[in-house]
């Protein structure tokens, strides 16, 4: 993969470390957010997030770890517009979130692909559902430009079945970043596919969004995913999930190309994460109790 | 809006073709694992006609109850290709009988599926109208259906009505719950991937739950045509004067047992390409499911 190829010296300066435009105002904006679900069987309900006041920067890269069971995909589902929010706000570009818009995108763990849609149809779909003022021939030149950058060109006419688990990823990259949208959320899109496959994704995912500036949030219980693509790392406890440190990660980018997980810095940040989340992470680890 | 700045810049992945598919050799071992089922399937067949026919030949059964297999064929040769003499016991031929049980089958299993698609989709789609008709459902669909026939004999007399009426009734049922199933396990993910990328609840309905559920209600039409049949041999054998189910009780009475085999073996053939045909409708629709091992 072109990856490998890609050395330091061919990175041109600019792009490294990718800096946020001046002088923008946030584009997510939580305030006090607190959602959960109900438990209908038990006459229960579980709080998942507990006051969550996080604001999101234009083109920044946000990851949120926290082990299992601790909100986070909550999160992403409530910016998304999935979920209602039982307290507090969500604000994206100004504008309280009340249901899905065309301004967010997202990639998901399981893939979610259509199984009875070819690649380049699931890449199309945004524009089917989504009622965007683009012309006809504008998406067949986008859906060919995005099929191109995620390296999947020859395999327009395949279906999801027919492809490994990270190209099924790679399409639903693609289908994420088709429509232009200005934020990327992820819910651990790298999560089920192997470690090997996984670094080569992170890395590309990093070169999609430097050529994109999209503002994304992500997803991972890796906390060596979390330092290779975060801006800053937001660490999340253990049920009920609130904030419990963010982390800035001012390491060079691209990291893949700089083997960020050589530098001292890079030791010292997992370390400190790890700390964090040890505790939450043993708890998480004895048993879901609620 | 953030967008790509320039199309060449995007270009930067190598498309060598390390990664892209080609053509490649066929092998005769490959070809045996692909077609070697047919042929072991022929030749398996083949034995075992041979031994039926050594068998008969023998005379350890009497031929009233076991005829030769050639017996058997002649008379399925000679009931597909002739019209039955005037004055014969038996009016019509195999191939009338077949052609009016064929018709019956078919009306009854249009009838089921028009009934039961739209049932089954709304059951899984409307909490309400899933409460108000599972009871029935469930309640019908494990009545025994030849429990059903008096009372349908006495509504209907012994009519074609009264006939389509129990292949309705049998094969709605597989038809409706396995619909009603699909809906039901509609993959929550794609159903939120839909929603994010803007699908409005007609869309979710159209573009994710019914294409998702399209094999399984292929699955139930297939659960269908195999209770269907049932119904059409039911029908026939306890009130009809036509029809395969009606052949089989005559040729009994007749103790004309070559007729009779040769009903059961057309009953038997007729099953299995009616299935093959879901089956592979199944495969065609939904790639995806396609179960290779049977």
């Amino acid at each position: 993969m072109t990856l490998m190829e890609t050395t330091p010296q061919n990175v041109a300066p600019d792009q490294s470390p990718a800096p946020a435009p001046a002088g923008t105002a946030p584009v997510i904006v939580t305030e006090g957010l607190t959602v959960g679900y109900k438990l209908h069987r038990e006459r229960k309900r579980l709080t998942a997030l507990r006051d969550i006041s996080l604001s999101v920067n234009r083109g920044e890269f946000v990851v949120l770890v926290g082990p299992s069971g601790c909100g986070k995909t909550t999160y992403i589902n409530a910016i998304s517009g999935l979920v209602d929010p039982w307290e507090g706000t969500i604000e994206v570009n100004g504008r309280q979130v009340t249901g899905p818009g065309p301004d967010r995108a997202m990639v998901f763990q399981d893939y979610a692909l259509m199984p009875w849609r070819t690649v380049e149809s699931n890449i199309r779909m945004p524009f089917e559902f989504q009622n965007l003022q683009v012309s006809k021939d504008e998406i067949d030149e986008r859906v060919r430009r995005y099929i191109e950058l995620v390296d999947l060109t020859g395999f327009e006419k395949s279906y999801p079945y027919e492809l490994s688990g990270g190209m099924k990823q790679r399409v639903g990259i693609a289908r994420a970043l088709v429509s232009e949208p200005d934020i990327l959320l992820a819910d651990e899109p790298f999560a089920a596919i192997d470690a090997m496959t996984r670094e080569a994704m992170q890395s590309e995912l990093e070169r999609f969004v430097a050529k994109t500036h999209q503002t994304v949030i992500f997803i991972t219980h890796s906390i060596d995913e979390a330092i290779t693509l975060a801006d800053r790392v937001v660490v999340i406890s253990f049920r009920p999930g609130q904030i419990k440190e963010i982390v800035d990660v001012n390491l060079p980018r691209p990291r893949f190309d700089y083997d960020v997980k050589m530098l001292p810095e890079y030791v010292e940040l997992r370390d400190h994460i790890w700390r964090l989340v040890k505790d939450e992470a043993l708890q998480s680890a004895r048993g879901e109790k609620r | 809006m953030s967008t790509i700045e320039d199309s060449e810049g995007v270009a930067t992945v190598d498309a060598t073709d390390s990664n892209r598919i080609e053509d490649t050799e066929f092998t005769a071992g490959e070809a045996w694992t692909l077609y070697g089922s047919w042929a072991v399937t022929v030749i398996n067949l083949t034995i075992f006609f041979c031994i039926w026919e050594l068998f008969a030949w023998s005379g350890a059964i009497n031929p009233l109850f076991l005829p030769a297999a050639s017996s058997m064929f002649s008379a399925l040769w000679e009931g597909m290709t002739t019209t039955a003499p005037p004055g014969a016991v038996i009016s019509g031929s195999i191939r009338d009988h077949l052609l009016y049980s064929l018709t019956n089958l078919s009306i009854g299993l249009g009838i089921a599926c028009v009934i039961g698609i739209p049932a089954g989709l709304l059951m899984g789609g409307n909490k309400y109208v899933e409460t108000v008709l599972s009871p029935y459902v469930w309640a019908l669909a494990s009545l025994p259906r030849i429990a059903l026939v008096p009372l349908f004999i006495l509504f209907l007399g012994f009519t074609v009505k009264m006939q389509i009426t129990i292949i309705v009734l049998s094969a709605v049922f597989p038809i409706i719950i396995n619909a009603w199933a699909g809906v039901k396990t509609t993959e929550k993910s794609l159903l939120a991937a839909a929603k994010v990328f803007g699908a409005s609840r007609r869309e979710l309905y159209f573009k994710v739950v019914l294409p998702y559920t399209l094999p399984f209600i292929i699955a139930g039409i297939q659960q269908g045509i195999g209770r269907g049949l049932i119904g059409v041999v039911i029908a026939e054998i306890f009130g009809g004067s036509k029809g395969l189910g009606y052949l089989i009780t005559r040729s009994a009475d007749t103790f004309n047992s070559p007729l009779m085999y040769a009903v059961l073996f057309l009953l038997v053939v007729v099953s299995l390409s009616l299935i093959n045909i879901t089956r592979w409708l199944e495969a065609y629709v939904a790639p995806w499911r396609r179960i290779d091992m049977l």
